[in-house]
C-alpha cells in the first residue's frame, strides 16, 4: 500500500464570501514529485499557504503524515519544509546566519548538517556575504537550503525555479529527484507547464480554485493523444485529398507544409505512408508527436493563444 | 520545543541591526558629552557664594509674586513662586547648596534622557513585527513548528530584553561619568521637595535616582506594550512609532486641552510621565497618585497585550 505525507480532504478557502480554493482533494505519496499547476490565482498559492499554517482553512482538512495541521500545528510542522512564493530573507545578515536562524529553531540540524546543505546548494562562496548582495537565484538557492536543513519528508516548494538559471533549474530538478527517490514528497506549484512536465511524477490542474485532473506524467505515451506529422514536398492539400479518399474516419489537418493526423497504430502510419508515395506525393519526414502536457492544459482551462502567454513568469 | 532559541533569534536579529549599535552609543555620547561640557564651562568657583545668591533670587521671586498677585495672574504661577521661595529660604536655613554636584545629583540632572531611551525603543519595538511582515520574512518564521503566540512572544521578550537591557547600561554609563566627573560620593545628599501639604522637606537625592530607575522600566513597558500593538495590528513600523511617539510626547499636549474632563485620568496620555509624581510637583492633574497611575498603566498593557495576541493568532499571513 502507498503510504500518503501529504493528504487534503474537501479543503475551501473563502475569503469575505468570495471563494478562492473550492474543495479541494488530493494525496501525495511517499516519494513522489507532485505539481499544482494551474494558471496565475488559480489558487496554488492560497492552497500551499493553507497547508503550511499561513492562513486558516475554511472548510475541510490538511494532514501531514496523518497529523491535522488545524489540530496539531507543531506537530504538523516538523518535518515539513516551505518555500512560499519567494524566499524572503534577513538582508542584513549573511547567508549562514540567516541558516542558522532556522537551523537553530527546527530539531536535529547539526552543523555537519548545515555544511551539508550550504554545499549541495553551492553557495560555499558566498555563504559569509550580507544577502542583500545575493542575485535572485542565490537567494533562491538560500532558500531551498533553509526548507532542507531539518530532512523533511514533505517539501514544499512555490515557484521554485522562479530566479534559477539553465544550469540551476537542472540541478534543483535532478535533487528533488534524488529526494524523492530516498522517499521526500516533493510539491511543487508552478504556472510553467514545460517545467512541470519535466519535474513531476504527477500533476495536478488546478482552475478557480478547483481541481481539474490528475495526470501522470510518465504514462502520456499510452495516451490517445498522438498525432502523426507528414512533411511533405509539394502540394500539401493534394496530400490530404489522397488520404481522405482512403480512409474517410481520419482526422486530417494541415499545419504549413505538413499534414497532421491523430493515430497511434504504426500499421496505419506505414499504411498512409504506403498510400501518399504511391500517388507520388513526396514524403521527406514522418513524426511522431506526442501532445503535451502543456497543449492539454491550455485546452482544459480554456485558456489557448499563445502559450507564452501563460508562461511569463509574474512574480519578481 | 526549542523556545529559547526563538528569543536567542530575536536578539540576533535585534543586534545584527546598525541602528542599535547607535542607539546604545548616542545616550552613551551625550552623557559624556554633558559632563564634559560643564566641567569645562562651568566656573565652580562662582558659586561659592550660593547663599547671597539665593537670597537675591528669593528677593526677585517675592516682587514677582506681588505683581502677579496685582495683576491677578495664573494660579498655577503664583503657587510655583511661593513654593520656590519656601524651598530656597529653606536650603538657606539647613545649608544646603543646590550647586554641590555628585555622581548622584548628576544621574538626578540626567533622568529626562529616559524620553531619548523611550524613544529609541519605540523604533525597535513598532519595527520587530512590521518589519517582518513588510520584508515578507514573516512566512519563513511562522512555517515552524511554533504555535504562533509562542514567536511573538519571543519577540515581546526579546524587545522588553532589549529595552532593560539599553535602560540599564544608560543608569551604570551615567553614574560611571559622574562619578569620574564630579566624585562617586554624596550618597546621603539630600534635596528640598515641597510635600502636598506645602510643607518642605529634605529628600536623600539616591531615593529619587532609584526611584526614577524603577518607574522608567514600568514606562518601558508600557510603551513597548503600544508599540507592539500597532506595529502588529497595521503591519507598519511607521504608524506604531508615530503613534507611539505621540502618546510620549505629545501627552503634555492633549492634558492641557482636556484637563477640566473627568476622565482624563484615566487616559494613558496623563500617566505616561511617572517620574513627576515620584515628588508630586509641577504635576497636572492633582488627583494622580503613583499607585493609581501605574494601576491604570497596568490594565492598559494587559489589554493591548491581549489584542495584539488575539489578533496575531488569527491573521491570515499573505505578506
Amino acid at each position: 500500500m502507498t503510504t500518503h505525507t501529504l493528504e487534503l480532504k474537501n479543503v475551501t478557502k473563502r475569503i469575505k464570501g468570495k471563494t478562492i480554493v473550492d474543495g479541494l482533494s488530493f494525496s501525495v505519496r511517499e516519494g513522489e514529485i507532485f505539481g499544482l499547476l494551474g494558471p496565475n490565482g488559480a489558487g496554488k498559492t492560497t492552497t500551499i499557504r493553507m497547508i503550511v499554517g499561513l492562513i486558516s482553512i475554511t472548510d475541510g482538512e490538511v494532514l501531514v503524515n496523518n497529523v491535522n495541521v488545524r489540530q496539531n500545528y507543531e506537530t504538523a510542522m516538523e518535518r515539513v519544509g516551505a518555500i512560499v512564493e519567494n524566499p524572503q530573507l534577513y538582508d542584513y545578515m549573511t547567508g549562514y546566519k540567516n541558516l542558522m536562524q532556522y537551523a537553530r529553531i527546527m530539531p536535529d540540524v547539526t552543523q555537519e548538517r548545515i555544511d551539508e546543505v550550504i554545499k549541495l546548494v553551492d553557495l560555499e562562496y558566498a555563504i559569509h556575504d550580507k544577502v542583500k548582495t545575493y542575485s535572485l537565484g542565490m537567494r533562491q538557492r538560500l532558500g531551498v537550503a533553509q526548507a532542507l536543513l531539518h530532512k523533511p519528508n514533505v517539501l514544499i516548494l512555490d515557484e521554485p525555479t522562479n530566479g534559477l538559471d539553465p544550469q540551476g533549474i537542472y540541478d534543483l530538478r535532478n535533487y528533488l529527484r534524488l529526494l524523492a527517490n530516498n522517499g521526500t514528497s516533493v510539491v511543487v506549484s508552478s504556472h510553467m507547464l514545460a517545467e512541470m512536465q519535466m519535474m513531476c511524477d504527477r500533476v495536478a490542474i488546478i482552475q478557480n480554485g478547483k481541481m481539474v485532473r490528475i495526470d501522470e506524467i510518465t504514462n502520456h505515451d499510452e495516451e490517445k493523444d498522438v498525432k502523426v506529422h507528414f512533411h511533405i514536398d509539394g502540394d500539401v492539400h493534394q496530400a490530404k485529398q489522397v488520404l481522405s479518399d482512403g480512409d474517410t474516419s481520419l482526422v486530417l489537418e494541415i499545419i504549413g507544409n505538413e499534414l497532421v493526423v491523430e493515430t497511434a497504430d504504426n500499421k496505419t502510419i506505414a499504411d498512409l505512408n504506403r498510400q501518399l508515395v504511391l500517388a507520388g506525393i513526396l514524403v521527406v519526414g514522418i513524426q511522431r508527436k506526442t501532445k503535451t502536457l502543456e497543449e492539454r492544459f491550455l485546452e482544459m482551462t480554456k485558456k489557448g493563444g499563445n502559450v507564452n502567454e501563460v508562461a511569463i513568469p509574474v512574480n519578481k | 520545543m526549542k523556545w529559547l532559541s526563538l528569543l536567542t533569534n530575536e536578539w540576533i536579529k535585534i543586534f545584527s541591526r546598525l541602528r542599535t549599535w547607535f542607539f546604545i552609543l548616542i545616550p552613551i555620547l551625550i552623557i559624556i558629552g554633558v559632563a564634559v561640557y560643564d566641567k569645562v564651562a562651568t566656573d565652580e568657583t562662582a558659586h561659592e557664594n550660593w547663599k547671597q545668591e539665593l537670597t537675591a533670587n528669593i528677593e526677585a521671586d517675592k516682587k514677582a509674586l506681588e505683581d502677579t498677585k496685582k495683576e491677578d495672574g495664573d494660579e498655577f504661577f503664583i503657587e510655583m513662586l511661593e513654593s520656590n521661595i519656601k524651598q530656597n529660604e529653606y536650603a538657606i536655613e539647613n545649608n544646603i547648596s543646590p550647586y554641590e554636584k555628585t555622581t548622584w545629583q548628576y544621574m538626578k540632572d540626567m533622568a529626562p534622557i529616559s524620553f531619548l531611551i523611550g524613544l529609541f525603543v519605540i523604533v525597535v519595538a513598532g519595527d520587530i513585527v512590521s518589519s517582518e511582515f513588510s520584508k515578507g520574512t514573516i512566512k519563513m518564521l511562522l512555517i515552524r513548528p511554533y504555535s504562533r503566540w509562542k514567536i511573538l512572544l519571543s519577540k515581546l521578550i526579546a524587545t522588553l530584553g532589549f529595552a532593560f537591557a539599553m535602560w540599564l547600561v544608560v543608569i551604570v554609563s551615567t553614574w560611571l561619568v559622574g562619578g569620574l566627573a564630579y566624585g562617586f560620593g554624596g550618597i546621603d545628599q539630600t534635596y528640598i521637595v515641597q510635600s502636598e501639604g506645602g510643607q518642605i522637606k529634605e529628600k536623600l537625592i539616591v531615593e529619587y535616582v532609584f526611584a526614577n530607575i524603577g518607574l522608567e522600566f514600568i514606562e518601558l513597558t508600557v510603551l513597548v506594550a503600544l508599540s507592539f500593538m500597532i506595529s502588529t495590528l497595521f503591519m507598519s513600523n511607521s504608524v506604531a512609532i508615530g503613534v507611539a511617539m505621540f502618546t510620549m510626547f505629545a501627552g503634555d499636549l492633549v492634558i492641557m486641552l482636556l484637563q477640566d474632563k473627568e476622565w482624563i485620568i484615566y487616559t494613558l496620555f496623563a500617566n505616561m510621565d511617572l517620574s513627576v509624581l515620584i515628588d508630586g510637583q509641577n504635576q497636572f492633574i492633582q488627583e494622580l497618585t503613583l499607585p493609581f497611575s501605574i494601576t491604570v498603566l497596568a490594565v492598559y498593557t494587559m489589554v493591548m497585550l491581549a489584542i495584539t495576541f488575539t489578533v496575531f493568532q488569527k491573521r491570515d499571513v499573505k505578506a
